[in-house]
């Protein structure tokens, strides 16, 4: 008994050593912009930027929010005139009439604050919307690196639980602390209006009140912070196990991972408790100086009634008014637990909005309407990190056409080099240029319209395989894209599936191989049709029997556009016009195969290590 | 919901003591219209000061009292809430990871996630609210009808008739909410879900230039979810406005009562005075009810969802269990299927029919065959991460379903086709599900699977990060990392189901001569012809059966497609080489 009633007070005081650590594990070295503990007047400032968009809404609803506050004081006021004047009296008719009138402003009131709220909601919901639309076309505009070093389940956190806090103090606290302040405002007038010197005894209290509230949200704005950063890293957590379940599986790994994630349930409970339970006392600190207040009026109000300085009314409207006077308080302090971690939440949010975009396309870029596919890398250097060096001097030439075929070991920089071509990572130095056009002068989005991929991880969205084929060309007929899969060698399967090219693929596309979505993949780019292909190791998880099936439908593809190929089959990279032999980031050799194998270099040597495995 | 009360029970010692610290609160709140009333009649009418001031002191106590008590349950109720999260959060997680894989893949990854992050805390918050708000309010209500009653039997009553349209209104508001915000849940799930494959698939969304359409399909779900929200709150809303109006009512009945019992002499303003204070306490404690109402329905399909999860059927894989008993451990690492049949759960199609051959200790044995012709479920069997539905398949002579799931999965190092890698250091990535690794461990697994000198370049070796999927370095070094975690096991059962696929020739050959050097059975899944000249068996699937099996030169003899297959890589290149040397 003794033992659970102490538990309580037996957690462990978070620190931010705790913290720090949590942050270096999860690999959380980039820096973060614009993170000081709390901006709350930017962070406000740009929620309201937000609601300002329902300007005219939002003025009706403060309008109502004015009005319900009036009847809310009056409300207080017509009953202290009755115990003064009518309860005693001999009713009749003033007395119904006042009666009808007190009835009539209750109507109003409840009317007023209904409309106020539905109004309120609408404008939250479509601000929450917008946040939302918002953040995820800026996901789409942050360069790939970023998400390179981010942990997606503490993105999604951001996406979700943040901006769900937001959207809830939205709904329900914006109209309150309105009204509340306005409540507060009119309670004071009208106080002031009856009897200065209980008004004045009344604000005893504030002082106390700003000292406990200071105490408490000095605590609190970092707790709710910790918290939310515990449960974005849970949530990464969460999401990593569960996507790579079949490793943790295989590996008979649940136990682990289970005291893992126990290890930060713990971190995220002791975080929880001193948040909640800190902010806890914002409630009860307000209902004591409610409390308070209640006994002073009674006493001195009792006290001043017996020398006849007041009426029995005024103590009753005051006492009514004390607390209409700390129930917004009151409210405030409510709703301050979703408002801290809204705020909390929305700088989260901003914190993504503000990260750098994709370095914006020149202000002179300009869209290209054709491509022939010439491609030139001259002098072309390049390093993730400063002090590496990834590409170093490359320089070639591709005719349109052309197909050129990137070998050179793991490591080599091969995907680096198209990742330069796509503009997902820009050169350090050198250029790049397509038709002659430096690609920094084309527009991102223009400039990959000309291009296709098929990529090693060839990803697959929920929906239908057909709607999959087609995601790179929209306006294309069914006919179409079953010419392609067919081309792709992919019909065959597809239409063997239940519900054919109509089957509803997963996410992550479970259901099919690996080889079956890189055959989906090459019918999307054979769809695409492009001036310029790049298929990185695109064939690697496609058995030799169905790649020699398709091999007629890639070389049909590759026809007449420039391809680049990332592969490590001999046959497919005899068949380049140019072959590009890489090693440690440096361009070592280039030509023809035969030209490449007259030579003693990388490219014999490795033909020859290919032999010596007979 | 039974869950949570299960759960809760746990910790009732520390829910009833913030109950009842939150009764003492309450308590001196609702004496004190009593106490205004004897202030009135005893003190002010009377006008007797001495009176005033006890009453006055009493009040100022009860207020010391009440502010203690408030701040004590604070820490309790949030005892109880985080405890309370933190358990269905184990609970939870425990369960899904005791799903069986197939099991497992039949909800999607991102409701999941949802039901254990967003569903939880949703629980947990309510939880904290209803120990402090929730039961406050109906108390405040009885008590201070009972008070009312106390004060005047007959305007008490007028109060006490509210009382009953109140309830049925707010039980069918519960109700009706609960199912609004269940479809408010839902979507929430679909904007998650949209969300998290265009965080995925963020390149090729890029370079097939698909932004527009993507924020469309997320504006699509997200105005969904809008739309629901706002009906769902604008539905709770109601309720305050016409709980306060009803309330009001009964305060107009109350005056208009008491002011006729005050002309015939059986009442007394103070008591009026009293009784219309507790209308308006009652009506206050209403009005915190929306807000509770609203978040009390979220929680509860919270709950539900929750709960749907845990009560899963019982098709949970056995962590340990009778065959725990088995003390031996895969030695020999020989594996024999007989007329294994299998299909996936929920499919009519088999995948894999009448596969029959045996492994050797020591083998090397290549799978070969089309894309879709049952390669990786035949390994998926050998791991049991699926379970075939005829046949047999033995390990060192026993059957897998025998063997304890622990010791099959510590003697089968597992490489599948695509990489896995966790956040964590490349040392922790490889020395992965280990515990005391030594660092020379690690190197000697990544020398093994030739990833060590790329390792020790980076700029922190083996203590490089790897961020999300090892989404920084390139696909071939995944692989090897991935191989390597598979290695530093010493398997006596190694799967490389396709997972040299983007490795160069050389590498490739190096790792595998390697991989020789260990003497563990290999199940080696792949395209290239060039790794399956050396393996003792070759197994060749087309369409879930097993077509021809065999080593290179049988089945050169022997199989037409082996032979195509061979040539399409090798007849060439080899008579081309063959004519250079």
């Amino acid at each position: 008994m003794w033992e659970a009633l102490s538990e309580p007070f037996r957690y462990r005081k978070p620190t931010k050593a705790a913290k720090e650590y949590k942050e270096q594990e999860a690999g959380v070295t980039v820096k973060r912009p614009k993170q000081k503990a709390k901006n709350w007047q930017a962070t406000l400032k740009r929620v309201w930027s937000y609601l300002a968009h329902r300007k005219g809404r939002l003025s009706l609803v403060l309008f109502m929010v004015l009005l319900s506050s009036g009847l809310t004081l009056l409300g207080p006021y017509l009953i202290g005139r009755a115990i003064d004047h009518y309860l005693e009296g001999p009713g009749g008719a003033p007395w119904l009439l006042f009666l009808v009138g007190l009835a009539a402003v209750y109507v109003c009131s409840s009317l007023v604050s209904w409309l106020q709220n539905i109004w309120m909601i609408s404008i939250a919901q479509e601000t929450v919307y917008r946040m939302r639309v918002d953040l995820f076309g800026h996901l789409h505009k942050l360069p790939i690196p970023f998400f390179a070093k981010r942990q997606r389940g503490e993105l999604m956190s951001r996406m979700t639980n943040d901006i769900d806090n937001v959207s809830s103090t939205l709904n329900s606290s914006a109209i309150q602390i309105f009204s509340s302040i306005l409540i507060l405002v009119g309670t004071v007038i009208v106080m002031l209006l009856l009897s200065p010197l209980l008004t004045l005894l009344t604000f005893l209290v504030v002082p106390l009140m700003a000292l406990g509230m200071k105490w408490i949200t000095r605590r609190t704005g970092v707790l709710f912070k910790e918290r939310q950063g515990n449960l974005g890293d849970l949530n990464g957590y969460i999401e990593e196990t569960l996507s790579g379940q079949r490793i943790v599986k295989a590996f008979s790994q649940e136990e682990r991972v289970i005291e893992e994630f126990g290890e930060r349930n713990r971190r995220i409970k002791l975080s929880g408790f001193w948040a909640q339970a800190i902010s806890g006392f914002i409630p009860k600190l307000m209902n004591g100086l409610n409390n308070l207040s209640f006994a002073i009026i009674a006493g001195i109000g009792g006290l001043l009634a017996i020398r006849g300085a007041i009426t029995v009314g005024v103590i009753i409207v005051f006492v009514e008014y004390a607390r209409q006077f700390t129930r917004p308080l009151n409210d405030l302090a409510n709703q301050w637990n979703t408002l801290l971690s809204a705020v909390a939440g929305a700088e989260r949010v901003f914190e993504i909005l503000d990260e750098d975009e994709e370095a914006k396309d020149e202000t002179a870029a300009e869209s290209i309407e054709s491509v022939q596919g010439e491609v030139v890398f001259s002098h072309v250097s390049f390093s993730y990190n400063p002090g590496e060096h990834t590409l170093k001097d490359i320089s070639f030439e591709a005719r349109p056409g052309e197909t050129i075929a990137i070998i050179g070991p793991t490591g080599a920089g091969k995907t680096s080099l198209i990742q330069l071509l796509s503009r997902f990572y820009e050169a350090d130095s050198g250029n790049i240029t397509v038709d002659g056009h430096d690609i920094k002068s084309i527009r991102r989005e223009s400039l990959r319209s000309h291009m296709a991929f098929v990529l090693q991880d060839s990803f697959l969205f929920e929906g239908t395989i057909r709607d999959n084929i087609r995601y790179g060309k929209l306006d294309t007929t069914d006919d179409q894209v079953e010419q392609a899969a067919k081309l792709a060698n992919a019909h065959s399967f597809i239409s063997r599936l239940p519900g054919g090219y109509d089957k509803i693929l997963q996410g992550d596309g479970s259901g099919i191989s690996q080889g079956q979505k890189q055959l989906l993949a090459i019918a999307r780019a054979i769809l695409a049709d492009p001036a310029i292909l790049v298929l990185d190791e695109a064939t690697s998880s496609i058995d030799t029997v169905t790649e020699i099936k398709i091999q007629e439908g890639l070389q049909r593809l590759m026809e007449g556009r420039t391809s680049f190929v990332i592969a490590h089959r001999l046959n497919t990279i005899r068949r380049a016009d140019q072959i590009l032999v890489l090693k440690d980031g440096k361009l070592l050799e280039r030509g023809s195969h035969e030209e490449l194998l007259a030579k003693p270099g990388l490219y014999s040597e490795l033909f020859h290590g290919h032999v010596q495995l007979q | 919901m039974p869950l949570f009360f299960r759960l809760i029970k746990k910790y009732r010692v520390a829910a009833i003591t913030a109950i009842v610290l939150m009764l003492v609160e309450l308590a001196v709140e609702l004496v004190q219209p009593l106490l205004i009333s004897k202030i009135i009649d005893d003190g002010i009418a009377r006008h007797d000061a001495g009176v005033v001031l006890i009453w006055c002191g009493v009040l100022v106590a009860g207020t010391l009292l009440a502010f203690g008590a408030g701040i004590l349950s604070s820490f309790y109720a949030a005892h109880v809430s985080q405890s309370l999260g933190y358990d269905i959060r184990e609970k939870l997680y425990g369960k899904v990871q005791a799903f069986s894989y197939s099991v497992f893949n039949r909800f999607a990854t991102s409701s999941l996630i949802t039901r254990l992050t967003n569903d939880v805390t949703q629980v947990q918050d309510t939880t904290f609210m209803g120990l402090r708000f929730m039961l406050r309010v109906p108390l405040v209500v009885i008590g201070s009808m009972i008070m009312a009653l106390v004060v005047h039997a007959g305007l008490g009553f007028l109060l006490l008739l509210t009382v009953p349209a109140l309830i049925l209104f707010i039980v069918w508001m519960v109700k009706k909410a609960a199912s609004l915000f269940k479809k408010v849940q839902q979507r929430l799930d679909n904007v998650n879900g949209v969300m998290q494959e265009n965080l995925t698939g963020m390149r090729l969304i890029r370079v097939f230039v698909r932004r527009e359409q993507e924020a469309a399909r997320f504006a699509r779900h997200s105005g969904e979810l809008m739309q629901s929200s706002a009906s769902a709150l604008r539905l709770t809303e109601i309720t305050l406005p016409f709980i306060v109006l009803i309330m009001n009512a009964g305060i107009i009945a109350v005056l208009w009562f008491g002011q006729l019992e005050i002309r015939a002499g059986s009442a007394t303003t103070g008591e009026v005075v009293a009784i219309v204070n507790y209308s308006l306490r009652t009506a206050g404690a209403l009005s915190a009810l929306s807000m509770l109402v609203a978040a009390f329905s979220r929680a509860h399909a919270s709950a539900q969802r929750i709960n749907d999860t845990m009560e899963t059927d019982e098709e949970t894989q056995r962590i340990s269990d009778e065959t725990d008993k088995i003390e031996e451990t895969i030695m020999e690492g020989s594996v024999e299927f007989d007329r294994v049949a299998f299909r996936y759960p929920n499919t009519a199609a088999p995948v894999l029919e009448d596969i029959s051959f045996r492994a050797s200790p020591g083998y090397t044995v290549a799978i070969l065959g089309a894309t879709g012709s049952g390669k990786s479920s035949l390994v998926q069997l050998i791991l049991r991460l699926y379970e075939e539905d005829e046949g047999n398949i033995l390990i060192d002579g026993r059957n897998v379903r025998e063997w304890p799931i622990r010791k099959l999965h510590d003697s089968i190092g597992y490489v599948p086709q695509e990489v896995v890698l966790f956040t964590g250091t490349i040392r922790d990535n490889i020395a992965w599900g280990l515990e005391g690794v030594s660092l020379e461990q690690v190197t000697k697994a990544a020398r093994l699977a030739q990833i060590h000198d790329t390792i020790v370049q980076l700029p922190n070796g083996y203590d490089t990060l790897l961020g999300q999927r090892g989404i920084n370095l390139s696909g071939g070094q995944k692989q090897r990392i991935s191989i390597a975690r598979a290695l530093i096991r010493r398997p006596a059962i190694l799967v490389l189901d396709d997972s040299t696929s983007a490795l160069d020739v050389r590498t490739e050959g190096a790792l595998l001569q390697a991989i020789s050097s260990l003497r563990c059975t290999t199940f080696l899944i792949t395209q290239k012809i060039s790794s399956t000249l050396n393996a003792n068996l070759i197994v060749l699937l087309d369409d879930g059966r097993l077509i021809a099996q065999g080593n290179h030169m049988q089945l050169m003899a022997s199989n037409t497609l082996y032979r195509r297959i061979y040539e399409s890589q090798f007849g060439e290149e080899g008579s081309h080489v063959g004519s250079l040397k």
